[in-house]
């Protein structure tokens, strides 16, 4: 059938070519129905893409049929069919989440334009993702970036601040990218090619000056994007000050979809051939990582801003992703997948809770949860769950990311990671430990801006991210399909960089 | 592993067993609390029975074997005991109302059960702490300003402790790169002593109340309720006595640790005015004879050590009930307010005398059985620690044999008319009374379960020489009280610890146990400044660093991300040029 073999080019086609067929449609509910179904087509293409890859391996698409390394490959194994389904799986609740928070956020005569914005972004995401062309990389990445630094600049109705934040991300995006296209400028002189394949096959001896900064520019580059410690100073700002749900958004994808980049040049291009592979996994991923977790922790314990506080705990939790990487084994690496999927479903859940509190409240300071337990329980049970579900405890996803990530440390031989990850959890237990205490513990705000009536969210919101805390318990429970798929993946990316088991 | 695995794992457990019945007294209603923990305590009886001696609940974490569960001898003996002592402490305690104390009475001694069935330093860890956490309500219970003070000291002691153990465990996994928790031995094969085990060692030291390290029982024990003070003496030091004897038997330093051990307590008990007190003291003096008996470690004295312990455990919570039961009817358990009750509590009179004889080992009683293959394993391994034996079982006759009773229920007449102790008390009395007597008459039930039965199979508690022996030493040992009193020379009952009775300052070695508790006393005020100090400057530390206004968390500008992006691509290039 002609749908199936061009089944890989789907999950990109699909809403890039009908992104923009939002803008002609009608303010409000049309253009939000719309880009809903478009989310959903596109997360049908994925889920697809996954089943057909996780029982046939890898699929190769020429892009018009131009083979490689001229033409554009789209090259999908495992890893990235997981990150695909994932970033798609995530758009397709929170477009229907996105209704009634978004009516209330943002002008509804921009709605056609956020819409085709956030599908644009998705577009880029599942771009970056799927291709297998380096320089292809760059130019989703822009595509993603530009529209995200849109969509966060559309929270100034609310807030005049979101576009200082959206500025700073612009510029440190910017420079991000351009470290990224520099690094890749580097290589291409070094190989004359741009194939993710086809550079590693030319990348073999080529130990020189020029390869080397090339990938100190990659890592870097994408570093920023990934906001690793201390390149993280964009993300608590950008986040805080979008609207709700594209904060709920970009947290499950866009620095999901930036490590998955990085795994993917320290895997399948450069190999564990290069000395400075070595060198960056000791001396830049484990120092960093490991001190992401414990300053980003202890930062979110004192915010008083909620949505900020989850920022920085991301910062934290992509701490986790980095020091799995670190161990440069396979063990650590299916850590790193299996967090890049949990800490999206965790986080997820988290910012639409607020996103909830947002609509009923129009605040996100911690004040506004005060006996939030009392006016909004559904909202309050899905923050304490995902929350229990961040702090790593048993039947929820964070446990299994938690127990993956310790077995790598020990595995490793680095003992104190071990203990490192277990004192990081326990900073977590303390923040949003603070946050069930208001929530459970104090009495509701009587007069003043924090006055919330005794309704909770609409069912429109509760859904979806209802949904998400399931999938939390869920996959917390049955790991055959994530911590399964993405030990295969990970068992087959390390043997393509040559490393151990 | 799969989740329903994981759960049978937890479940077999009985210290798991015995948490959730803790967690089911909360749940429901009070007047039901006293019935849920007898049926809990049975139901994990049971299940300790019928699973026998062997490893369970075994599996596997990050590539290392831990087993949640170890019934061997030496294990089953303490699982045994601990399980009568808290059917004793929950019928003794019946009709207790208070939800906070009838949680810790079951969730207490799990924690300690949990870490004696252990396999493992992992499980022993977290039953390690999960014990200080527990016990502390129970400190707490009487819910003053003084009791919460104390229950923060403790908490902090036996936290210490565990960190401690946390550590000895890490170092210990470096070394050996095991978890299992087998003989250590404090020195390696050249006589140096190794890092790891000194640490676990120190942490075992603090809960077992080493000479020093022992200020929290008398701080925190008495200032408990009648019922919490009985449950608090089993189990902390139990638990600590049964973890050396699994890590460090035959460690010669135990010996003298455990020789000062009986001794010291006895002078402070011997002039404390408050009985229970008193009977702290008596409890480090206790262990002591335990830890000397570890020491020596011959397949004697770890029978006699161990057998010590359970037998100690029944008797030594005879005599705190009793001395309970007396402060439950009058409501002071201080010796200057006490005194002739035994015209009204004869029953409870009787049950304190039985306690008394088996702790001071007479022939007959609980006591006896045992103690003499630690006091014989002494003497075979030095005259002076025997003769300090010897001299600390004259001393434990004096302040727990005689003067428990003799001031409760005797000495001067306080006047006082309460009526006889309420019938669970009674119960729990007699039933600890009648298995004190029983094992000092038939002690082949407690022999059977002792970890080394060839050697016990040849032993006779009741040989000539024994029995000559102890009661050569009890008899001159009771002369002499009588004698004290006569001549009015045995420390008087007087309402506080700082007597004037001149004769105490002649005794040579005073001044040096009074040095001794006031460096003790400093040390500990000391600790505990620089502990909470630290903790408050720590915290104001990290919310300078971190928080809202911190250096980390501020808005910094846009031109200070890009420098921190280009140090970091500074530092990956050299470092991608040098690698």
């Amino acid at each position: 059938m002609i749908i199936a073999s061009q089944l890989a080019v789907l999950p990109v086609i699909t809403p890039l070519v009908l992104a923009p067929i939002t803008l002609l449609l009608p303010k409000g509910r049309a253009s939000w129905a719309w880009a809903t179904l478009v989310s959903w087509l596109t997360f049908a293409a994925c889920i697809f893409v996954l089943k057909t890859v996780a029982e046939t391996g890898l699929i190769s698409y020429y892009l018009g049929d131009w083979a490689p390394p001229l033409g554009i490959e789209y090259r999908i194994d495992l890893a990235n069919a997981l990150v695909l389904f994932l970033v798609s799986g995530i758009a397709a609740v929170v477009f229907p989440f996105a209704y009634r928070s978004v009516e209330l956020e943002v002008d509804e005569r921009q709605t056609p334009y956020f819409y085709g914005a956030l599908l644009i972004c998705l577009t880029g995401l599942l771009g970056v993702t799927i291709t297998g062309d380096a320089f292809n990389v760059f130019v989703f990445l822009e595509i993603s970036s530009l529209s995200t630094y849109a969509l966060i600049a559309m929270g100034a109705r609310r807030d005049r601040r979101a576009l200082t934040a959206a500025f700073n991300y612009l510029v440190m995006g910017t420079i991000g990218a351009t470290f990224y296209v520099i690094g890749i400028g580097l290589l291409y002189q070094a190989t004359g090619t741009l194939n993710m394949a086809d550079l590693h096959d030319r990348l073999v001896g080529q130990d020189n000056r020029m390869v080397q900064a090339g990938f100190a520019f990659i890592l870097v580059g994408v570093g920023l994007k990934l906001a690793m410690f201390p390149l993280h100073l964009w993300l608590p700002n950008a986040y805080a000050y979008a609207p709700s749900a594209v904060t709920a958004f970009l947290a499950a994808t866009a620095t999901k979809v930036a490590v998955y980049v990085l795994i993917r040049f320290f895997y399948s291009i450069f190999g564990f051939d290069f000395a400075f592979m070595g060198a960056a996994f000791t001396y830049v991923l484990l120092p960093l990582g490991l001190a992401g977790m414990f300053v980003a922790s202890l930062v979110a314990v004192f915010q008083e801003d909620v949505k900020r506080m989850l920022a920085y705990s991301s910062v934290a939790q992509i701490g986790y992703m980095l020091l799995g990487l670190s161990f440069a084994s396979a063990a650590g690496l299916t850590a790193t997948l299996i967090h890049i999927f949990n800490h999206a479903l965790m986080k997820g859940a988290l910012f639409m809770a607020v996103a909830c509190v947002v609509f009923r409240c129009g605040s996100h300071s911690i004040h506004a949860f005060a006996g939030l337990s009392k006016r909004m329980p559904y909202t309050t049970w899905a923050f304490i769950l995902s929350g229990l579900s961040l702090i790593g405890v048993p039947l929820t996803v964070g446990f299994i990311s938690k127990w993956y990530l310790l077995e790598a440390a020990f595995g490793a031989g680095h003992w104190y990671a071990g203990f490192l990850i277990v004192a990081s959890s326990l900073i977590a237990l303390v923040y949003i430990g603070r946050i069930a205490e208001v929530m459970l513990l104090r009495e509701p705000a009587s007069d003043g801006k924090y006055v919330i009536a005794a309704k909770d969210a609409p069912l429109s919101m509760l859904i979806p991210m209802w949904a998400l805390v399931a999938a939390n318990i869920y996959f917390g429970v049955r790991t055959e399909l994530t911590a399964g798929l993405a030990e295969r993946a990970a068992a087959a990316l390390m043997t393509f960089a040559g490393g151990g088991s | 592993m799969s989740a329903s695995s994981l759960l049978s794992v937890f479940l077999d457990n009985p210290a798991v067993i015995l948490t959730v019945g803790a967690l089911m007294c909360v749940a429901t209603p009070r007047h039901l609390a006293g019935v849920i923990m007898l049926v809990v305590t049975a139901i994990s009886a049971a299940k300790l029975y019928s699973l026998g001696l062997g490893n369970y609940g075994v599996f596997e974490l990050f590539g290392e074997e831990i087993t949640t569960i170890r019934i061997d001898p030496l294990s089953r003996v303490f699982a045994v005991v601990f399980h009568i002592a808290i059917a004793l402490n929950v019928i003794y305690a019946w009709g207790q109302k208070d939800r906070a104390q009838n949680f810790a009475t079951l969730a207490y001694p799990a924690a300690a059960l949990g870490g004696v069935l252990a396999g493992d330093f992992i499980t022993l860890f977290i039953w390690w702490e999960m014990a200080a956490i527990t016990s502390v309500f129970l400190v707490w219970a009487p819910g003053t300003r003084a009791t919460y003070v104390s229950g923060m000291r403790y908490l902090a002691i036996q936290v210490l402790s565990g960190v401690l153990l946390l550590a000895g465990v890490v170092l210990f996994y470096r070394e050996t790169g095991s978890f299992a928790f087998d003989a250590i031995g404090l020195r390696d094969g050249d006589g140096a002593i190794k890092l790891a085990a000194l640490v676990i060692f120190l942490a075992f030291g603090i809960k077992s109340a080493f000479p020093l390290l022992h200020n929290w029982v008398q701080d925190a024990y008495p200032k408990s309720t009648i019922s919490g003070t009985i449950i608090l003496s089993v189990f902390t030091t139990k638990l600590a006595v049964y973890a050396l004897a699994r890590g460090f038997a035959g460690t010669p330093e135990l010996i003298y640790i455990g020789a000062v051990m009986t001794i010291f307590p006895i002078f402070f008990a011997l002039i404390e005015n408050d009985l229970r007190k008193v009977l702290t003291y008596s409890i480090n003096n206790q262990v002591g004879f335990m830890i000397v008996g570890i020491g020596i470690g011959t397949a004697a004295s770890l029978n006699g050590a161990v057998g010590y312990a359970f037998s100690n455990i029944i008797f030594e919570s005879l005599l705190f009930m009793a001395v309970g039961a007396a402060m439950f009817r009058t409501g002071t358990s201080k010796a200057t307010e006490l005194g002739g009750l035994y015209r009204t509590m004869p029953l409870t009179l009787t049950f304190c005398i039985i306690g008394a004889l088996s702790i001071s080992a007479f022939p007959g009683f609980a006591g006896f059985v045992t103690k003499g293959l630690i006091v014989d394993g002494a003497a075979g391994f030095n005259i002076w620690i025997w003769l300090t034996l010897l001299f600390a079982s004259a001393g434990v006759l004096e302040h727990a044999g005689i003067k428990i009773p003799y001031f409760t229920f005797f000495a001067h007449d306080s006047g006082k008319r309460p009526k006889e102790a309420p019938v669970p008390m009674l119960i729990a009395m007699g039933v600890a009374a009648i298995l004190s007597i029983g094992i000092g008459v038939h002690p082949e039930p407690l022999y059977a379960l002792l970890p080394d039965q060839e050697q016990i199979a040849g032993y006779h508690p009741y040989s000539a020489y024994h029995i000559i022996e102890q009661l050569q030493l009890l008899l001159w040992a009771i002369l002499a009280f009588a004698v004290l009193i006569l001549i009015k020379w045995y420390p008087a009952e007087v309402p506080s610890t700082n007597l004037d009775t001149d004769w105490f300052y002649r005794v040579p070695g005073r001044a040096f146990v009074t040095w001794a508790v006031g460096a003790a006393r400093v040390i500990w005020v000391a600790l505990w400044g620089i502990f909470s100090g630290r903790l408050h400057a720590l915290m104001t530390r990290i919310y300078t660093m971190h928080g809202p206004e911190g250096q980390l968390a501020r808005n910094w500008p846009i031109g200070f991300m890009a420098l921190w992006t280009a140090v970091l691509l500074g530092f990956v290039l050299v470092l991608s040029f040098l690698a």
